[in-house]
Parts: structure tokens; C-alpha cells; sequence
């Protein structure tokens, strides 16, 4: 999948491919694949007709935006204007969004094409894909396995070539799992890159959107269109724009990569034997390896829950029932209800200091950690995660299901960015490697992903 | 008995736009649910626009007003205080943590000034919400308990209600945007929360009324036990709240979507340099600048507009005479005819000239009464006034002649003058005044009955 993302827009730009055609056979496709990967919960009824309207643009001369006539797959806890924005949950069933979230009015402005909306574990709380109200999604790239989550239709829906992009959300792992087992492309950006207005929330101060993909060039063009300042927000980075995907194609000859024998320590051994060998041809293609010591990483995933779990709590009390319909703890499933009921537990006035306070020190503390190891190098390349995905139908215990969390959480713990190409196989199953960057390092990551699919 | 009690009030502030979007903060005339949006509706996926700087500048000067100290350069963070209620969209109201604390109002110690927005409004017998009011920028005063009486406490709250008012960074009362929460422990009991509380009439009646309640259960050897009450305007009385509102624990959090407030001192100089200078020090001030009675002072500054009006006339003319004529003549002028000094039209200028007329004794104080009346109900020229009333001084031949005319057709009063009745003189004088159509000075004409009277009597003998 070398620079699909790429190829079609130069043909649609040249006339060889209208856009009609290209929403056509996504349409189709997902007609054809969906019943059996239940990527999508919602597919667009207008997609046909924008398609239309931008053809004739295009043929009048007019030129077109950055995502001109792809298809994009969007999460359904992000709003589009008149779909619904389910949360894959009983709770907003068939609530219908009022309003385009900032990101979605960028995509629209860069006349990219919203196909429908995606499955996804139930409010983001998984990193199977198996908790979602309208069923679990399978993995095209190893069907009969979890694709992992929470963006499991959007990483599933680019591996089975329904759409040309997704947006997704990662508020612990949540773009970059499912991108590691679905073996695509997927890139969780700098906290505060990309406006979260009109994003449902899970955990407001982890929670990021980002862009999957079958290829680098694709997510760091969808990046593009959705990064910078939204100055109708407030917790926002005062950063105007990027220029990503045009400065992809740097090699990476004396770019210093950090790694650290933590990862090997909480890596399954076949995952970990891929990612040594994607490590040793980036030292192949001029990079310096450097180790770095991350003493406090697996810590993060105790104080991720923690912090989360307050969040979400914080977040789900506007479901009461009185607006949307259902009360979210009475049709809620198990995994939501767990994560509430935590959160309303350790946020308890006499716990405070406890849980709460304790795990935001933990956070303070994975945040320095990294930091300091990102001074010393420019990425910090590793698994993404410890574990291959499990079959569908298995069932694990939550302690188990977390554990795939570890390598993702301290990421947004610390607010950095990182995304994830796929580095090889196990029996067939996709590894992801995960290359995480500095805050706003976004074009250091991107190279280095992009310098490793290019040699593949 | 001892007691001790404290306030937590809240008033909204008087800005365009709503604390964390853009809407108008006009929630009374609008149809219900018209001033809303995703944001202040607490719609999935809203977040919330950075603070109204206006709310927070608003805050700054209300808490400067009062003597507070503003936290400065210093994160204020901005509080989820989580309950379930159906006015509340989100299910969690914003409060920040102080944002200026260690005040004074009147000996009553000012704990703490935090910024919250309103929640919609719910009415129980309809079901109905409207959200119009969602998002409403609030000021909440917090006090420490250093009142001992409920008339110490109706006093305290009368100040700060006209501090408030001074700013004229709240919503007029007309509202009745005023709420309060009150906390009272009598001696040997424990401290009593009461909310719901809409004025001032309503915290008086509730504290008069939970000292009764509480005092009634200590004699009879009950204990008063730490709780919270709600007061029933209707019942004029305090009833326990329900076990399910008392267990709340609102679980704070600093809300993720919003950058912690930071006030640098600059902004408060700034702020503090054009600042309305508070009622109570300007009653203060005006004591000692013009050397009027403190009684006298509070009058005027009662109203700020009011005092505003005495400074500029003060200046021309003898502020001792202004500030009577304000506490005795104006004052009442403006009940008789419902009017805020703030709808008053004539100018400084114009009260000066009739001040002055009155002091040279081309009017007498009453006419001048007269014409000040006419002045605030439509302004024009004092003399000009007086002109068209027919005022102004009599010739002294004029009250002579109405003098002897007095006393040639009402022997009989004289008579009784003479026998040792003084209230006849004041007939006489009444019947002199209608002869010159009050344009006599009752002092003078009484001095001239009298030297006319007993000096005529002299004649006589």
C-alpha cells in the first residue's frame, strides 16, 4: 500500500478517475464488505450528490481543495452536520448532530467527501472494537481477529479499501492499536494540534483527533486539512497551520532514534522480533540508534485509567436521560459502566488525594520522562503494541484488555504525538511500528514513517 | 445570645455575551430557548469558548470594591461542580477557584469572590427547561460568618447590594437577581446552611426564623445538628432538604476544556485605576471632604448617581446647605415622584443657581422647594421657574400693607394673640401668606406680626 492516497488524487486531478466514480465504488465496497467487517454504522445518503457538485467544479475549471473528491470515513463520536453521532451506544442510538465539528468543516472545505460514519468500541472505551452497541468489526487484514480500538471502523474500513481516509481519536492508543493490527497507516497528532470542538468526549485532556490511513502521504495530507488553531476553542496550541505532506520524502540519514529496553520488557516476543527488525533497517537507511531510558513508562497505564475514568465520568453526566433520551448508566455496556462507575468512585471528595491527585503526579512525572528523552534524540521508535490482537469472541478480563494500552497511553499522558506504520507480520497478523515525536514533531515522525514505507 | 452569620451571594453580572459562548445574555424577553447554542446548551462534542473577559474584568472590580486582594499571576482554575439537575445541560456547573480573596464590607469580612455561570431555568409543574438563561455570567461573594443579628445581617446584605449596584457591573435587582445562601449557629448548636433565599427581605425572615427554631431546640435541651435547610418564601420558613440533595459530593474537578484564568497585576491596576470608588468609602470620604453629618452622607450616597450629582453641585456652592437640600428636599422630591436619581435631568448647574437664589434670599427655602419640583419634572432655568410660578421676594410695602390687612379682618385672632394664645400667630401668618400667594418668607412674616402686634399693643396703652 505504497502511496495509494497519492496516486488517487493525481488521477482524479488529471480526469482519469471523476469523483463520482471514486464515491461510487467506495459506496459499493462498503455495500459488498460491510455486512461482514461492520466497519461503518452510517453511510452518507448526500455522498453521491457532493460528489456530483464537486465533478462539476472540477470541470468548470475550478480548483479543488487539498482533499479533492476522497472519501472519508468519519468516528461516530465526531458531529457531522444531519448523520447521526451514535458513540457506537444505546445512549445516542439515533442522535442526529446539529452541528459539523471544526474538523469536519475543514474536510468539507477541502472538498474531501464524508462516505459515513464508522463503528468504534462504545464512547472510545476499548481497544478492541468488540464493546460497540452495533456489534463488533472484524479485522480485513487478519479476519477473524480483533481489528483493536476504539477506531476499529476506521482502521478496518481503510484495510478493506471502503473509503480513501478516516478520521479517528486516540485518547490512549485509540488510532494507533487498531492502525498496528489493521496494518495501515495512523497518527495520533501533538495535543492541542487539532480543534476537538464537536468531538464527544472521553477524556477531554487525552483526547486528540487524527487521521488513518492507507498510506503516510494520506495522513499527513488529512492532517493538514484539520490541524491549527480553532480560535473558537480554548485549550488549543497557537499553531496557524502545517505543511506536512509535501516534505515527506527527507531521508532520515543522521536523524537520532531513541529506544529503550523497556519496550522489550512489556513486548510479546514475536511482536517484539518485527519491530527489532524495522528498528535495524531505519539504522539501515543512516538513522542513529540511541537508547533511552524510560524507567516510569509502565506507570502510566495505572494513572491513564485513573485520570480517564474522572474524565469520562465528568463527560457522561450530560447523558442524564433527560435530553438524549436514555440515561447512559441504564443502557450503557459493561466497559462504559466499569469506567464510570470508577470515575464517580476515586473522584469522591475523600479520595482525592488518593487516586486522583496521585495520578495526575504520574502524569506529571511519564511527561518529564519522555520530554527529557526527547531532547536527547528526535523520535522514539517502538511496538505499538505489547500484544497480537486476540480472536473475536474471546473474552478477557479487563486487567487483560488494559494491558494492550501500555506502549499507547504515555503518548497522551505527556501530550506528544506519534503514529504508527506497519513494520511487518506474526503468522500473518500485522505489526505496527509506533514512532513517537516531540510535541508539534509531527514532520520528524512523519519523515521517518514515511522513510520506512518507502523502503518496504 | 451569640450567633454567628455568614453569606454566600450571587449576583449576575451585566454582560453582553454569556460566560463560555457567544449568545446574548438576554434571557427574560426572548421566547424560551432562542438564545442557546451547542455550547451553552451542552450539546455531545461542545466545548466551551475561552472565558468572557468581560465577566472576569467585572469580577476584578466588584472584588476591588470591596477591599479583596485579587489573586494574581497565579492559575485560577476553572471548577466542574458536578450535579444532577434539570436546568443544568452538561450536568456539571463551572465555578472558579477565587479569584480574589480577604475583603471588607461594613466590619463583615469578605472571604472569598469566585466567577460561576447560571444554569437554565426549570419549572417543575410544566416539566419545561429553557436554557436561555445557561451560561449566564455569575459573581459569587462569599463571606465569613461575622454577623451576630439578623437586622446585622439585613444591614450587611443592604450594603453589598448597593456596593453591587455602584459598580454597575450587575444586573439591576429588578430582576430579582440577587441569591443568596446563609449559614447560622447559634451558641451551643451547629452551623445551619439555608438556601434558596431571593432578597433581602427573604435572608432577614430566614435568619430571624432559624434563630427561633434553633433557640427553641437548644431550651429544650435538643441539639441543633450541622445540615442544610431551604427557605420557603412562600411559608416565610426553613425546611430540612432531601437526604438525596445532602449526600452530594459535587466532585470537583478543574475542567479540562478551559486554560486555568491568569490575572496580571496590570490588568487589575488597570482595572482598579478606573474603578467606581465603593458607597461605603465615599460616605466616608464625603463626611470629612465637606464636613456634612454621617447620617446626611449615607442619604446621598445611597444612590451612586446621587452622590455623583451632590459632588458637582457641592463644588459651587456651600456643600453644607447642598447636602441638606439633598437629605431633606430632594430626597423627598424624587419618592413623591418614584424617580432614581439616575433619571434625573436638570443639571448641576441649575441646582447650583437655585441653591444660590435661596441663599441670597431672592426665594424663600419653601418656594425653592417649589421650583425644584418643577425642575426635576421638566429642568429649565431656576429663575426662569420661579418667574412663571409667580415667586420671588415681596416688596416690603407689599407685606406691610398684607400685614395690616391680616390684622384689620381677623381682630378676633388678634385678640386672642394678645390674650396669651401664640398659635394665633400662626393664623395670622397663614392668612398672610395667602395674601401674598407664598411669596413671603414665613420667618419674616411672623417677626413682622409679632413687632406689628406688640408694638401695636404698645400704641395702645
Amino acid at each position: 500500500m505504497d502511496e495509494v492516497t497519492k496516486e488517487k488524487l493525481e488521477a482524479i486531478r488529471r480526469g482519469e478517475l471523476s469523483i463520482v466514480e471514486n464515491v461510487e465504488r467506495a459506496l459499493e465496497r462498503i455495500e459488498k464488505l460491510n455486512p461482514k467487517i461492520n466497519a461503518f454504522i452510517e453511510v452518507n445518503p448526500e455522498a453521491r450528490a457532493q460528489a456530483e457538485e464537486l465533478e462539476r467544479k472540477l470541470k468548470k475549471g475550478e480548483r479543488l481543495g487539498k482533499l479533492a473528491g476522497l472519501t472519508i470515513g468519519v468516528k461516530s463520536n465526531i458531529n457531522v452536520l444531519g448523520l447521526r453521532a451514535t458513540c457506537a451506544s444505546k445512549t445516542l442510538e439515533n442522535y442526529v448532530a446539529t452541528y459539523d465539528a471544526e474538523v469536519i468543516r475543514r474536510v468539507k472545505a477541502a472538498d474531501g467527501i464524508i462516505i459515513g460514519m464508522t463503528n468504534m468500541d462504545e464512547f472510545a472505551c476499548g481497544s478492541s472494537g468488540e464493546t460497540s452497541a452495533f456489534g463488533p468489526t472484524d479485522n480485513p487484514a487478519a479476519l477473524g481477529h480483533i481489528p483493536g480500538g476504539s477506531s476499529s471502523g476506521s482502521a478496518a474500513a481503510i484495510a478493506a479499501g471502503m473509503c480513501d481516509l478516516c478520521l479517528g481519536t486516540d485518547t490512549g492508543g485509540s488510532i494507533r492499536n487498531p492502525a498496528s493490527h489493521c496494518g495501515i497507516v495512523g497518527l495520533k497528532p501533538t495535543y492541542g494540534l487539532v480543534p476537538r470542538q464537536g468531538l464527544i468526549d472521553l477524556a477531554m485532556s487525552l483526547d486528540q483527533i487524527g487521521p488513518l490511513s492507507p498510506d503516510v502521504y494520506g495522513a499527513a495530507l488529512l492532517l493538514e486539512v484539520i490541524a491549527g488553531r480553532n480560535p473558537n476553542e480554548c485549550v488549543m496550541l497557537d499553531v496557524r497551520g502545517v505543511e506536512l505532506a509535501d516534505e515527506l520524502n527527507v531521508d532520515i540519514r543522521g536523524m537520532r532514534i531513541g529506544v529503550s529496553p523497556k519496550f522489550e520488557e512489556l513486548t510479546e516476543l514475536g511482536v517484539m522480533e518485527v519491530i527489532d527488525g524495522a528498528i535495524e533497517k531505519l539504522h539501515d537507511l543512516g538513522a542513529e540508534i540511541v537508547e533511552v531510558d524510560l524507567p516510569h513508562l509502565e506507570k502510566g497505564l495505572p494513572a491513564y485509567y485513573l485520570i480517564m475514568s474522572v474524565e469520562f465520568f465528568s463527560a457522561t453526566r450530560k447523558f442524564d436521560g433527560r435530553k438524549y433520551g436514555k440515561r447512559i448508566e441504564e443502557v450503557c455496556g459493561e466497559e462504559v459502566l466499569r469506567r464510570i462507575i470508577r470515575g464517580r468512585y476515586i473522584s469522591r471528595k475523600e479520595y482525592r488525594g488518593k487516586y486522583y491527585q496521585r495520578a495526575l503526579q504520574v502524569r506529571t512525572l511519564i511527561r518529564r520522562e519522555l520530554m527529557s528523552a526527547l531532547e536527547r534524540v528526535d523520535v522514539i521508535v517502538g511496538p505499538t503494541v505489547p500484544k497480537l490482537p486476540h480472536k473475536l469472541g474471546t473474552k478477557l478480563t479487563p486487567m487483560e484488555m488494559y494491558a494492550y494500552d501500555y506502549l499507547t497511553v504515555p503518548a497522551n499522558l505527556a501530550g506528544i504525538c506519534g503514529g504508527v506504520v506497519k513494520a511487518g507480520e506474526v503468522n500473518g497478523i500485522p505489526v505496527g511500528l509506533q514512532i513517537q515525536g516531540k510535541m508539534l514533531g509531527e514532520k520528524a515522525v512523519l519523515r521517518v514513517m514515511r522513510a520506512f514505507e518507502a523502503s518496504a | 445570645m451569640k450567633m454567628m452569620i455568614g453569606f454566600e451571594v450571587h449576583q449576575q453580572l451585566a454582560t453582553k455575551r454569556k460566560m463560555y459562548c457567544d449568545c446574548p445574555t438576554d434571557y427574560r424577553d426572548a421566547p424560551p430557548n432562542t438564545n442557546i447554542c451547542p455550547i451553552c446548551a451542552g450539546l455531545p462534542g461542545a466545548k466551551p469558548l475561552p472565558p468572557n473577559e468581560q465577566a472576569v474584568d467585572a469580577a476584578i472590580e466588584i472584588a476591588l470594591m470591596l477591599g479583596c486582594e485579587i489573586v494574581v499571576d497565579r492559575p485560577i482554575y476553572i471548577q466542574r461542580k458536578h450535579y444532577d439537575y434539570p436546568d443544568l445541560p452538561s450536568g456539571y456547573q463551572r465555578t472558579s477557584s477565587p479569584i480574589a480573596v480577604g475583603g471588607e464590607l461594613g466590619g463583615v469580612r469578605i472571604r472569598e469572590v469566585h466567577l460561576e455561570e447560571d444554569p437554565g431555568q426549570y419549572d417543575p409543574t410544566s416539566g419545561l427547561v429553557d436554557f436561555n438563561r445557561s451560561g449566564v455570567p455569575l459573581v459569587e461573594i462569599v463571606t465569613e460568618p461575622d454577623m451576630r443579628s439578623p437586622e446585622e445581617a439585613r444591614r450587611f446584605l443592604r450594603q453589598l447590594v448597593r456596593v453591587l449596584e455602584y459598580s454597575g457591573k450587575v444586573r439591576p435587582e429588578a430582576g430579582g437577581a440577587m441569591r443568596a445562601d446563609t449559614n447560622i449557629s447559634i451558641e451551643g448548636g451547629a452551623r445551619v446552611e439555608v438556601k434558596n433565599i431571593n432578597s433581602i427581605k427573604g435572608a432577614y425572615r430566614a435568619i430571624k426564623f432559624e434563630v427561633m427554631r434553633q433557640k427553641a431546640k437548644l431550651d429544650r435541651g435538643e441539639t441543633v445538628t450541622r445540615e442544610t435547610r431551604a427557605y420557603l418564601e412562600s411559608q416565610r420558613i426553613t425546611m430540612p432538604m432531601r437526604a438525596k440533595e445532602l449526600e452530594e459530593d459535587y466532585r470537583y474537578i478543574p475542567d479540562p476544556d478551559i486554560f486555568p484564568l491568569i490575572i496580571d497585576r496590570a490588568r487589575v491596576e488597570r482595572i482598579r485605576a478606573s474603578m467606581v470608588e465603593p458607597p461605603h468609602l465615599r460616605e466616608r470620604r464625603l463626611v470629612e471632604q465637606y464636613g456634612i453629618e454621617p447620617s446626611t452622607a449615607s442619604v446621598i450616597v445611597s444612590e451612586r448617581e446621587l452622590a455623583d450629582l451632590f459632588e458637582a453641585i457641592a463644588a459651587s456652592v456651600d456643600p453644607k446647605l447642598t447636602a441638606s437640600w439633598f437629605r431633606t428636599k430632594l430626597k423627598k422630591v424624587l419618592n413623591y415622584m418614584k424617580l432614581r436619581a439616575a433619571e434625573v435631568r436638570f443639571t448641576p448647574g441649575q441646582m447650583v443657581e437655585l441653591l444660590r437664589m435661596v441663599k441670597e434670599g431672592e426665594v424663600t427655602p419653601e418656594q425653592g422647594e417649589l421650583v425644584l419640583r418643577e425642575l426635576v419634572k421638566k429642568p429649565d432655568g431656576p429663575r426662569l421657574i420661579a418667574q412663571r410660578l409667580g415667586l420671588g421676594r415681596i416688596e416690603s410695602a407689599e407685606l406691610r400693607a398684607a400685614i395690616e390687612q391680616a390684622i384689620k379682618t381677623n381682630q378676633e385672632a388678634v385678640r386672642d394673640y394678645l390674650a396669651g394664645k401664640r398659635e394665633a400667630l400662626h393664623f395670622l401668618a397663614g392668612k398672610v401668606m395667602e395674601l401674598t400667594r407664598g411669596r413671603a418668607d414665613p420667618r419674616e412674616i411672623i417677626e413682622l406680626l409679632r413687632a406689628e402686634l406688640e408694638g401695636g399693643s404698645n400704641d395702645g396703652e
